[in-house]
């Protein structure tokens, strides 16, 4: 039969157009509107844009969600690269390194803010405890400074094990055959590394780099679970504010704005991947 | 002197690797040794080394109904996710390696968008669907919307699992009069377990760690873990003996997943992400 792949194609295509396409077009749809969960809704038309485009709150928020991905993303790359570099040298219990620095892609967000809450908290924690010796006194989550680098930290431990795996795969599949080559003509190992080795793996490590940005983006849990945004805007990122904006304010067409606006961005980000992956 | 260049190199390997281990393990250990302290033991300056371990806390986790509710929860939501994602998945995988599709690029884009859309865009809309049609706060409520991250992941997986058995299998079970069906799980099923082994570990681990999602779509019968761990969260006084076992409880099984399919995993995060 000649429709046969499209019927089995069906489901997919249902439970995606339901979960993926009816969303945006709902959003959008009531993006126009003033709708605060009761059952009035005005249309509006573009005026929910024109006031958060306007309002200097959320341009703050924009930037922290965009430092917040900088910064963890260049740590979680940078750090899992270089990780992937020393242990694709060790032969013997190569696997249970593997295996315990998978550990924290395994935990969720939010086991992850329990984790360091109970490290860094200001009153019992056992780090500030130690500063205290050498007369530091912190303050990890509650201050302007300190906030949003201790958030970063916590994502950089929770996610660097992703880019770790992927590029360490990548650099074991490298044939053996251009390295040897390499070292009977005296090329050191960082000259190897970076001149073969790195370049083998520019495709994966273009991957890495748009799933970690567009995922450090979307930041929710960790923001929520340790600071909830505070210590005033320090920390509030797009999905958190979103968040807030819909369950605390109660604006919901507000807060459907801002995640379309927000997705406008992902799908630009994944759109420029997958045109670009093609030339890689 | 070439010998001890090159035990130089593996030398500072091992090195790095250690520290990375150390660091990784800190938080982990320190969380646990926290959770089997007694009340009064469990903030003292200087900490405890050593103490008298108890499960004081674990008991109280197990004899707390709400904490209890959200743990099977987690479970249903996760497993009707695992079954529902790769049953569908499996019919799209294979329609994609066998035949010749029309709009496949189209398609095969549209899955890596429905994947890298952010969690809150789906909460409001849905929210709204599910009160009217009478899934909110259901586990196939939960189950459905977790499928526009898993459905995506698992059809890249087991598609890239298929295109791992030779043409020529295919073409004969054709020859042998099988239908598309009875050749999908007579002879590519079998042949592709360890794929949908892979493929459910990892949707069953993000069901499980999902917040954002669960946090707007549930209410009470269908909390999963997730939201159960963060209502230990308070703001005036922590209950830190239930926020402590309730973060164990919940990285166990995951933890487990690590150690045992640790091959399925690391395969299958490469694979998904590469053909993503």
């Amino acid at each position: 039969m000649k429709q046969t792949p499209y019927l089995f194609l069906l489901p997919s295509i249902l439970i995606l157009a339901f979960t993926s396409l009816y969303p945006i077009c709902y959003s959008i749809y009531y993006s126009f509107f003033n709708w605060r969960w009761g059952d009035e809704k005005d249309f509006i038309g573009v005026k929910n844009y024109i006031s958060l485009l306007s309002d200097k709150e959320f341009w703050i928020i924009i930037k922290n969600t965009f430092v917040f991905a900088f910064f963890a993303c260049f740590f979680e790359i940078v750090i899992g690269v270089l990780l992937a570099i020393y242990i694709d040298r060790i032969k013997i219990g190569s696997t249970i390194i593997r295996t315990i620095l998978l550990i924290p892609l395994m935990v969720s967000g939010i086991s992850v803010t329990m984790l360091f809450k109970v490290m860094l908290d200001n009153m019992f924690g056992i780090v500030p405890y130690f500063l205290s010796f050498i007369g530091i006194k912190s303050n990890f989550f509650g201050s302007y400074t300190a906030a949003m680098p201790t958030i970063i930290g916590l994502d950089v431990w929770w996610q660097t094990s992703f880019v770790f795996i992927i590029i360490l795969a990548g650099l074991k599949s490298i044939p053996n055959e251009p390295i040897e080559a390499a070292k009977m003509d005296g090329a050191s190992e960082w000259e190897i590394t970076r001149y073969i080795r790195l370049p083998m793996i520019k495709s994966l490590l273009f991957l890495v780099l748009i799933f970690r940005s567009i995922d450090t983006l979307k930041v929710f849990d960790i923001v929520w679970g340790t600071t909830g945004g505070g210590p005033g805007l320090a920390t509030e990122a797009l999905q958190t504010y979103a968040y807030r904006v819909a369950y605390s304010f109660l604006e919901m067409s507000k807060s459907m704005t801002i995640m379309v606006l927000f997705s406008i961005v992902v799908i630009f980000l994944t759109i420029l991947y997958s045109k670009l992956n093609k030339d890689l | 002197m070439k010998k001890i260049q090159k035990h130089k190199h593996l030398i500072s390997a091992y090195v790095v690797s250690f520290f990375a281990i150390a660091f990784t393990l800190l938080p982990v250990t320190w969380l646990f040794m926290l959770s089997i302290k007694s009340k009064g033991e469990t903030f003292t300056k200087p900490p405890k080394w050593f103490f008298d371990p108890t499960i004081n806390n674990y008991t109280k986790l197990w004899d707390n109904d709400l904490f209890k509710d959200t743990f099977f929860n987690s479970i249903f939501i996760t497993l009707i996710s695992i079954v529902l994602s790769v049953t569908i998945a499996l019919f799209a995988a294979y329609a994609l390696k066998r035949y010749q599709i029309r709009f496949k690029t189209a398609f095969m884009q549209w899955l890596l968008l429905a994947y890298m859309l952010p969690e809150f865009l789906f909460v409001l809309p849905m929210f709204a669907i599910y009160q009217t049609i009478g899934i909110y706060d259901t586990y196939l409520g939960m189950a459905i919307i977790y499928q526009v991250h898993v459905l995506p992941f698992s059809i890249w997986m087991l598609r890239s699992f298929l295109e791992e058995i030779p043409k020529e299998i295919d073409d004969a079970a054709v020859i042998d009069g099988c239908s598309p069906l009875q050749a999908i799980y007579k002879i590519y099923l079998p042949l592709i377990i360890p794929g949908i082994v892979a493929t459910a570990i990892l949707n069953g681990i993000w069901v499980w760690n999902e917040l954002a999602i669960a946090l707007g779509l549930t209410f009470f019968d269908s909390q999963p873990i997730t939201v159960g761990v963060a209502s230990f969260r308070g703001y005036a006084s922590i209950d830190w003996g239930g926020m402590t076992g309730s973060a164990i409880v919940s990285m166990i099984p995951m933890i487990l997943f690590a150690a045992f399919a640790q091959k399925h995993i690391v395969k299958g995060l490469t694979l998904g992400s590469v053909k993503g």
